[in-house]
């Protein structure tokens, strides 16, 4: 089991080269980028594209409608996570509530615990405002940004929350331990809510506390599903063949564990990748088998490495970090 | 009013507690337990049990990284798993080195622990831990991503800027330091720990798992997804929530009586039973209410 | 004012150069007409190129994390050693740039906080002239923004700067400030984020009374396994069992009922449904995530008002 605390003893080894970052992983990103291209290739010439029905996204119009009806104001979170795919998909959703809240003139208010997704929120509201043609109903005042401590920014969104009485709130993206606190204080006013959080330890909390939640991948279907942009569509699908390709590796994999740790080994493999004959008789180990040699990346062997030239240009740097 | 209250039926009285009320409840269930603590009959988790054998397999004198990603927030559960896992650390005269990723607090926080923990050894006549010469501060990284990329590309580099100073001295390199001066690269570690209540821990073994054993001490709300890397062998070893600290301390206490805070822990320990406890009440009596509410309709 | 660039090491590369040479100017020099030019080019631009200008520095700048991640790594990399070959001589040249690509992001991230502050300012100071509705909280906020950002850079300059000699990491070393921002972090900062996220303890009793809800066959079923699990993490609901179930086994842990312990059901119900369950989802929001972040790095999405 501590087979790697007993490799730590080894001296450092200076001069060796290549790390074998996997290649078959590699090869595998590679498949998973081709099913996607593939696939929205194919949604840009062919429009009529099946995408199964989700309840929580029907119930975005249903949440705005009865804000607007109560002439209160839709609630937008898109997480404490920094700027990257996943705030990106929740702002996409969030254009797409903005503008339909847009057309009913009814207020919004997206709270945003990151500045930088603060800066991109506030440049997307604005264009759907002005692309709706109603850039006078933009109010600056309704992207905020709150605070980027995460419990500051709990006690603030709840604080909005109960003053002014959102009536439907949307939480989507990266949430914590401060789901809970939003979804039950949104619920203690009465909004609805329609939550997602691409961390599953929060979906529990979601689903216990709030109207519709849309449980993880379905976070990133839901821009595809509201927009039907063929390249969205496309990059769906392509999804969908990528965990078609991992159910098939699965499968693959225990049949072949399955079988391969139930027979005799014939030679052994060390943790350099490197084969020799077996003499002793025993079964196959777990490191040994066909699929633990694919994804168990091989660690370079320091006996087999061409030591590196000195470089005559360099000067030791005093106090330097090598 | 009173004539609305007479007339509730038991269900909808089940119904409609006030939830200031239930509230209180939960507020003397778990205060309770703190006056009057009892150790309960505990069974450590493989897990816990794991991560035990690999900090005891551990070279004394070895220098591990540990990555304190806790703040105050969190203190409950992972202030008790950094002070086990010191303790040990301290116990084997293993050096440490200690960055965080999540939260520019955490590096106060585990500071003022480890500050503690030289006062208690102090009063106990044993050998205080030393900035510089058996533990070094690495800082803060505002990215948890980077971090765990520059330590598996050059973890010299990564921590190459970062300066800290032996007592009444001045500022030099981390890298010059008795803890740090043998280490080339991350699989020169012994072990690599990571205390978090956040995902932090998933993108260190994204990284780097497959060159140095790694430990995880995480809260029980991320007990159940991490615990998918310690199943498939990335976590050498797994310590989760209170009841991780309560099993990593009596492991410990069974080897090395009076060397924790196993006292503390029982408390906690209790108090979490309360809490529980209570949850299952509450899911009971709302359920029963709804079943009778609906009988009588 | 003071030497902020002592951290620097002292490295030279593709990167940085020795200080107080032409080369280290040359290339603040180089870097500071880049990002100008930049902004004369956005400003300049018509709208359609604008779009184009963009998406073609998106493409560059997630290049280098995609090669970072795809390109062999070089391994027990030694000082004032020459790269192997190209390959080697490229991935070196990436490792000396993660430093400086994490240090551009940071600056990024710093400027962007002023600009959130900003806002912040901008609602609160708004509300507070105006004496709109609550405009007592929005005074509290900016005081307290501004002890905090006093206290915090004091006491950043006396441990740093002026008092550099003295070990505050040592109590009895401690001064004004230093117990001022004792205080206000830890005293106060700390203790609130811990009264908050105490709170969710409050919000999990309500919401278990509330929403766990016997409404059909699959809430039934959750609602089963969820008591399981959570009697299972009471040592005494698993140690009653246990006793009843050793009722029947007399002790044998091969007979048949030694499974219908709570720790048995709960590790069946973790090992066969749970944390299949969780790696199920995670492969879905992985593929999703590098779905969504294959489109933006090549700018096939249309986010805000084109979509």
């Amino acid at each position: 089991m501590l087979d790697l605390i007993a490799q730590a003893d080894r001296p450092p080894v200076v001069g060796t080269q290549y790390y074998d970052a996997g290649k078959v992983m590699m090869l595998f990103t590679f498949m998973i980028v081709f099913f996607l291209l593939l696939n929205i290739f194919r949604a840009g010439k062919n429009k009529d594209l099946y995408i199964r029905r989700i309840a929580g996204l029907n119930a975005i119009d249903e949440a705005i409608g009865r804000a607007t009806e109560m002439g209160k104001p839709v609630l937008m979170v898109p997480g404490l996570g920094a700027l990257n795919a996943i705030s990106m998909q929740a702002l996409n959703i969030f254009g797409y509530v903005t503008r339909t809240a847009a057309r009913f003139a009814n207020p919004i208010r997206l709270c945003c615990g990151e500045p930088a997704v603060f800066t991109v929120a506030q440049e997307i509201i604005r264009d759907v405002y002005q692309s709706e043609g109603v850039p006078e109903r933009y109010e600056p005042d309704s992207v905020r940004f709150l605070s980027d401590r995460q419990f500051a920014f709990a006690a603030s969104v709840s604080g909005i929350i109960l003053r002014e009485q959102t009536a439907a709130t949307f939480f989507m993206g990266e949430f914590f331990a401060e789901s809970l606190i939003f979804a039950e204080t949104a619920n203690s006013v009465g909004a609805i809510q329609v939550a997602s959080s691409t961390e599953i330890t929060q979906t529990p909390f979601f689903i216990a506390a709030c109207d519709y939640v849309l449980i993880g991948e379905e976070f990133y279907a839901a821009s595809a599903y509201l927009t039907r942009q063929p390249v969205l569509v496309g990059s769906l699908i392509g999804q969908d063949w990528t965990k078609l390709a991992f159910m098939l590796f699965i499968v693959m994999g225990t049949v072949m564990n399955t079988m391969q740790l139930r027979s005799k080994a014939t030679e052994a493999v060390d943790g350099f990748g490197e084969r020799t004959p077996l003499t002793e008789d025993r079964l196959v180990l777990p490191n040994e088998t066909t699929m633990g040699r694919i994804f168990g990346p091989a660690k370079p062997n320091p006996a087999t490495m061409k030591p590196r030239e000195a470089d005559p240009e360099a000067a030791a740097p005093e106090g330097g970090s090598q | 009013m009173s004539e609305t209250v007479e007339t509730k039926s038991l269900g909808e009285k089940l119904l409609s507690i006030p939830k200031p009320v239930l509230y209180l409840v939960l507020i003397l269930a778990t205060a309770l337990p703190l006056f009057f603590p009892m150790a309960l009959p505990n069974e450590p988790k493989d897990m816990a049990v794991k991560l035990n054998e690999s900090i005891n397999a551990l070279k004394d004198g070895s220098t591990v990284i540990i990555q304190s990603d806790w703040t105050e927030s969190t203190r409950g559960e992972s202030r008790g798993q950094m002070d086990i896992l010191l303790r040990m650390l301290m116990r084997k005269n293993i050096k440490f080195a200690i960055c965080s990723a999540a939260d520019p607090q955490a590096p106060e926080v585990f500071r003022n622990l480890v500050l503690q923990l030289n006062k208690e050894r102090k009063a106990k006549g044993e050998r205080e831990y030393e900035k510089w010469n058996d533990w070094v501060e690495l800082g803060f990284y505002p990215s948890g991503e980077a971090l765990g990329q520059g330590i598996a590309a050059n973890i010299r580099d990564a921590f190459g800027g970062k300066r800290d100073a032996p007592p009444g001295g001045q500022d030099r390199p981390v890298f010059e330091s008795p803890v740090l001066k043998d280490i080339q690269k991350v699989d020169d570690l012994g072990m690599y720990f990571v205390v978090t209540g956040t995902k932090s821990i998933i993108i260190a073994i994204e990284r780097f798992s497959d060159r140095v054993a790694m430990g995880g001490m995480v809260t029980g709300v991320m007990g159940p997804e991490t615990s998918n890397y310690f199943y498939s062998g990335q976590l050498k070893g797994l310590s989760s929530g209170l009841k991780g600290v309560y099993d990593m301390c009596s492991l410990e206490e069974r080897d090395h009586p009076g060397t924790t805070m196993l006292k503390r822990e029982e408390q906690y320990i209790l108090s979490l039973h309360a809490a529980i406890f209570l949850l299952i009440i509450a899911v009971v009596v709302g359920n029963v209410g709804v079943f009778l509410t609906r009988r009588s309709k | 004012m003071f030497d902020l660039l002592a951290q620097v090491p002292p490295k030279v590369n593709f990167w940085s150069a020795a200080p107080n040479t032409s080369a280290l100017y040359g290339k603040v020099f180089l870097a500071f007409m880049l990002g100008v030019g930049f902004v004369f080019l956005c400003m300049n631009l018509p709208t359609r190129y604008r779009r184009t200008l963009i998406s073609v520095l998106t493409f560059v700048a997630g290049l280098f994390f995609v090669l970072s991640f795809v390109w062999p790594k070089a391994e027990g990399r030694a000082p004032d050693t020459l790269p192997n070959g190209v390959v080697e001589s490229v991935a070196w040249w990436l490792q000396d740039a993660t430093g400086p690509v994490s240090g551009m992001t940071s600056t990024l991230t710093a400027f962007l906080l002023g600009l959130g502050a900003f806002s912040m300012l901008r609602v609160h100071i708004g509300r507070l002239v105006k004496q709109q509705k609550d405009w007592g909280f929005s005074l509290v906020l900016l005081i307290s923004m501004f002890v905090m950002m006093i206290i915090g850079y004091w006491d950043w300059r006396t441990v740093n700067f002026t008092m550099k000699e003295t070990n505050f990491n040592n109590p009895d070393n401690w001064i004004g400030i230093t117990y001022a921002k004792d205080l206000v972090f830890d005293g106060i900062l700390q203790k609130m984020d811990a009264a908050m996220f105490s709170i969710i303890a409050f919000y999990i009793m309500s919401a278990a009374y509330r929403a766990f809800r016997i409404r059909s066959v699959e809430a039934t079923v959750l609602l089963v396994s969820a008591l399981i699990v959570m009697m299972s993490l009471l040592a005494l609901g698993d140690l009653m069992s246990s006793k009843f179930i050793g009722m029947f086994t007399h002790g044998d842990k091969s007979h048949f009922m030694a499974n219908f312990t709570l720790s048995e059901i709960y590790g069946f119900i973790r090992a066969a449904f749970q944390t299949p369950s969780i790696r199920a989802i995670d492969f879905g929001i992985g593929v999703g995530a590098l779905a969504m972040g294959l489109r933006l790095w090549l700018s096939l999405d249309k986010t805000g008002g084109t979509n």
